[in-house]
């Protein structure tokens, strides 16, 4: 095999480029400085031009439409349109992980070059055209996380919650794998592309093919926390220090969703044989749904109840997703999906930030009544958090509504009427908790002393940033078609 | 121009305006704001026609264009009242509060006036989704009025009210999707969310299965509505949310959201799926009749006086539903009317009762007693707001209880017959309560603050309006119903195939709408 690339390869890399080069300057000069943490805000700053330069080069790129690497990698509209959320996400988490207790201890720049390296491997599975390179994307993202969950390692949470991540999703890898060399076995190529070709034909005559094609699944659907492989994010949710939290449940969501939606854009799922997979996949939606709204019910601690929440909203990702695999107007179902994943990014920023600005030290275990008379003490924050639990919570004309509507208009155009059901019989769930804190924010008498305490000299671009997406909820709710219509336009290419 | 979203959308100006305004002067500016946006809403009767049954004043721009969502707004005789209504409960409602509302004023004020944008917008959306957008957001402001400002269960009560009306209305955005994606169907092959497409459907119905498309999004609507009025299975929500919200959430309340239900009945089931409406009428008027005669008895046993016009309001809205499925002119304008008298008697005796309350703190019906003597004003007044209520001759509520049960006997003898019952037990238990609160010996209460009791001057204003229209609309209906009647007949007339037009312009700008659409879509 002949190994050539030119520049021109390079250079659409060269976000990646910029993100690793961006990452290496607060790890170097730690080491020459002794080993000693000086000057975070040195870090940060190195951290965020590198991701800038990164959102820069995707930006210019971002008509682009080109390969790499003899088609390993893949950069087109859809691709930088994801990228840039993840980007922005990282950016926000690493401003949260320098306000947070994390940045006492002594290794924040470690923190740093691992969220960026992460960030990283999410747009390497972005970019890829390949099943090997996406495999490859995701390992690379989750070793840099798994490292990150066991910094703080004083805590007996977090070690717990890496372990426990670490092994669960070393298996899901194991079984994805696997799954590739099933399809590897029947089609002869990894290529998403030539998969694409024969796969809609081979799923009913290969049995090989079938068998690596539900591996590859169930593999990438352990990374979004579906049911039945949603029990690792509750605890990896609450043990993990909260800018990780945040940067999993939005980065890691939308890269693996991003993966499935172009597995499924192999239209495997569309011969006429593959309707019972599509009858099982629904009801592992509806029952994320439901199990993740019901678990989150029985919660006290904020950070589980996002994580269960976050299990649900899994759920509604997946209508899109299966909106989208079927054929028919596919279109629509990637489209919603991704809106959908743009929302929850935006809530999920905004709620753990929310988090992030109460928790005093990383082992605070933030419980719901802790909340209590915030309301009237912490005014603008509580408002943030209110407009953002019930735009989680769908109410309209919030951003959450709107991704709600398209996810469930997009399945509906596709005849899933019983998964719509369940779906709105969820939302209806999911409200009992996201009133709970909103309970206790304004209807308590009492004042608890944790929301007294709040440093916002300290913490201000985390106020800012929670601020600010709490207000991109109602703007983007109300103009939601702006945004939709930018979707549907990046997502085209995929169909 | 834009007499209609001015209406809508100046009070939530107004609520960020109260935002930046001082806590001492905050409920004189509301109060202000209040008038402000009832006078401008009287422009309606200059600029509407009641001559012509077309969707007037409307507004039409492009939303969500990929699928099809507009901001579509139109007011025909259908909800004319129900605008001017709202508008002109809200500076009532500032008023009585007055001196109920202590803490976070700010906050208080600017939820109502969050509150009057959603309930306006409900009424005069003519576009589904955004139609949903009001009906749904109204549940915020709503449920911030109880939880916050309300009695000791308020916690309960206000989220038992949002995760209950939100039950009801997640189908029927399940059914709005649905209709959206049938409207493909239709001319032009865009989907549409509009109510005039949604009218023009012809939706597959077989009688006696409930497995057919009509059926199903017939009981999804009516699910909704029937949550929000509240009807008899499940109205359990509404006493306990009138019982813990402060005054002027139970004014609103009753006086304007459950209206919202029946409204619902009116503007899209009975046009949008006539055949599952003939069929399935009998369903919902027993559920009426029943509602009538199961509130009526639970409101007689009520210790406390505003749980007892809490469930006189579910024994009120069962009329109003009986009226409105009657499905002939008699019964639905009847029902129309009767929105609008419950409008008005109930939520003066939430007013009422809410003074008192103010004074004595305590709602036990069994610790008054006298209060005639130690309060003559105050108990003329609300024996006047009690005659309504029973639907006495020369008040408001005898024209609209009149009118539902000549059009209930057009439909349905049996239900009517059990319905007139309902007056009767309608009678016993408002006068067994006043016979209880205000005659007879002085009660714990009275004999404790009787120097006390007397209404105030401002109170007189707050009631006195009440009271006219009370006598207005009781003697003289036909100026109210001369508004709504052309719409009224047009609706019962054309009721298998309804249709709303509207002026030519607008369909200008529509159809440029879907040029710009489809060139989009070619793109």
């Amino acid at each position: 095999m002949e190994i050539d690339f030119g520049l021109r390869d390079l250079f659409i890399i060269s976000p990646l480029i910029a993100l690793f080069v961006g990452s290496l300057p607060p790890l170097l000069l730690k080491v020459f400085r002794g080993n000693k943490e000086i000057n975070l805000a040195g870090s940060v700053l190195y951290a965020l031009t590198g991701i800038m330069v990164a959102f820069g080069l995707m930006l210019v790129m971002e008509r682009t439409n080109s390969y790499a690497f003899s088609q390993a990698l893949k950069l087109d509209s859809a691709a930088v349109f994801t990228s840039l959320i993840v980007l922005i996400s990282a950016a926000i988490s690493i401003i949260y992980a320098k306000e947070s207790s994390f940045s006492d201890r002594g290794l924040f720049s470690e923190l740093v070059f691992l969220i960026m390296n992460s960030t990283l491997g999410m747009l390497v599975v972005i970019m890829s055209n390949d099943l090997i390179v996406l495999f490859i994307g995701i390992e690379v993202m989750s070793l840099c996380l798994y490292m990150a969950i066991t910094l703080t390692y004083e805590e007996q949470l977090s070690k717990e919650s890496a372990l426990k991540y670490f092994i669960l999703g070393s298996l899901a890898s194991a079984i994805f794998l696997y799954g590739i060399s099933f399809i590897y076995g029947s089609v002869g190529s990894t290529y998403l592309g030539q998969i694409g070709a024969v796969a809609a034909e081979l799923i009913s005559t290969s049995r090989i093919f079938l068998i690596g094609s539900i591996m590859l699944t169930l593999g990438l659907l352990f990374k979004v926390a579906a049911f039945p492989f949603f029990s690792w994010a509750p605890d990896v949710y609450q043990g993990a220090p909260t800018p990780l939290t945040t940067f999993m449940a939005t980065g890691i969501k939308i890269v693996s969703f991003y993966a499935l939606l172009r597995w499924f854009g192999t239209n495997f799922l569309t011969s006429d044989r593959t309707i019972v997979i599509i009858n099982i996949l629904e009801w592992l939606a509806a029952l994320t749904i439901l199990f993740g709204n019901f678990a989150a019910i029985m919660q006290d601690n904020l950070k589980r109840i996002f994580a269960y929440s976050g299990v649900a909203h899994t759920g509604y990702a997946m209508l899109g997703l299966l909106a989208a695999g079927v054929g028919g107007d596919a279109l629509a179902g990637g489209a919603s999906m991704i809106f959908y994943l743009v929302a929850y990014a935006f809530m999920s920023l905004a709620a753990f930030g929310v988090i992030n600005i109460l928790e005093k030290r990383h082992s605070t275990l933030l419980n719901v009544s802790d909340l209590k008379g915030m309301g009237y003490s912490k005014p603008w924050l509580s408002a943030a958090l209110t407009i953002t639990l019930l735009s989680l919570a769908g109410i309209p004309p919030l951003m959450g509504f709107f991704s709600k509507f398209f996810v469930i208009t997009a399945a509906l155009k596709q005849g899933y009427i019983w998964l719509s059901i369940w779906a709105v019989i969820g939302s209806v769930i999911s409200v009992f908790y996201y009133l709970r804190p909103i309970v206790n924010m304004y209807f308590s008498k009492d004042v608890s002393e944790l929301a007294e305490v709040i440093n916002y000299r300290e913490k201000r671009f985390t106020i800012m940033s929670v601020l600010s997406f709490a207000s991109f909820l109602v703007i983007f709710g109300v103009f939601a078609d702006k945004l939709y219509m930018y979707v549907l336009r990046s997502v085209m290419v995929l169909f | 121009m834009f007499v209609l979203s001015l209406l809508i959308f100046v009070p939530l100006l107004f609520a960020v305006v109260l935002l930046f305004t001082k806590e001492k002067q905050v409920k004189y500016t509301a109060l202000a704001f209040s008038v402000a946006e009832f006078i401008l809403s009287l422009r309606l009767f200059r600029d509407f026609n009641p001559g012509s049954a077309d969707l007037q004043l409307i507004e039409k721009f492009s939303w969500v264009k990929s699928f099809g969502i507009n901001y579509f707004v139109g007011i025909d005789g259908i909800s004319f009242w129900l605008v001017l209504l709202t508008t002109f409960l809200m500076p009532i409602t500032i008023l009585g509060s007055w001196k109920a509302v202590e803490k976070s004023q700010k906050t208080f004020y600017v939820s109502l006036m969050v509150m009057q944008t959603t309930l306006l917008g409900t009424f005069l959306a003519m576009d589904a989704i955004l139609f949903y957008v009001f009906f749904e957001a109204a549940l915020i402001p709503m449920y911030f009025l109880i939880g916050i400002w309300g009695g000791p269960r308020k916690i309960y009560a206000s989220v038992k009210f949002f995760i209950y009306t939100m039950f009801g209305s997640v189908f029927m955005l399940l059914a709005i999707i649905t209709l959206m994606v049938m409207s493909t169907t239709l001319e032009g092959g865009a989907m549409s969310a509009s109510f005039i497409d949604f009218y023009k459907l012809d939706i597959p119905f077989v009688g006696g299965t409930l497995l057919n498309s009509q059926t199903l999004l017939f009981f999804a609507f009516c699910l909704a509505f029937a949550i929000k009025c509240p009807m008899f299975p499940v109205h359990t929500w509404l006493p306990d949310a009138h019982t813990e919200a402060p005054t002027a959430g139970s004014v609103i309340l009753a006086g304007v959201m459950l209206k919202m239900g029946t409204y619902g009945f009116l503007r899209l089931v009975l046009p949008m799926f006539p055949e599952a409406t003939a069929y399935w009428a009998w369903l919902l008027m027993l559920l009426a009749v029943i509602g009538i005669i199961y509130g009526a008895l639970v409101a007689m046993v009520q210790p406390d006086i505003k749980k007892l016009v809490a469930y006189s309001s579910v024994s009120h809205m069962g009329y109003i539903v009986l009226g409105l499925f009657s499905l002939n002119l008699y019964g639905v304008t009847g029902g129309l009317y009767q929105m609008l008298n419950h409008g008005v008697s109930t939520g003066a005796l939430f007013l009422l009762v809410g003074m008192i309350y103010e004074r004595t703190h305590d709602r036990e019906i069994s610790k008054y007693g006298g209060l005639a003597k130690a309060a003559p004003w105050f108990t003329i007044i609300f024996m006047i707001i009690t005659m309504s209520s029973i639907a006495v001759p020369m008040t408001n509520g005898f024209v609209g209880e009149f009118l539902i049960l000549m059009g209930a006997f057009g439909a349905n003898k049996i239900f009517a017959g059990v319905a007139v019952l309902g007056v009767v037990l309608g009678a016993t238990y408002m006068l067994w309560m006043v016979k209880r609160v205000f005659f007879g010996t002085y009660g714990e209460l009275v004999e404790k603050y009787k120097g006390k009791l007397e209404i105030t001057l401002r109170e007189c204003i707050v009631m006195a309006p009440l009271v006219i229209l009370v006598f207005w609309m009781g003697l003289l209906p036909n100026h109210f119903l001369n508004w709504s009647k052309v719409s009224l007949e047009h609706l019962v007339n054309n009721k298998d195939n309804y249709t709303l037009s509207y002026s030519i312009e607008s369909k200008k700008i529509e159809n440029k709408n879907i040029i710009a659409f489809k060139s989009e879509t070619v793109k």
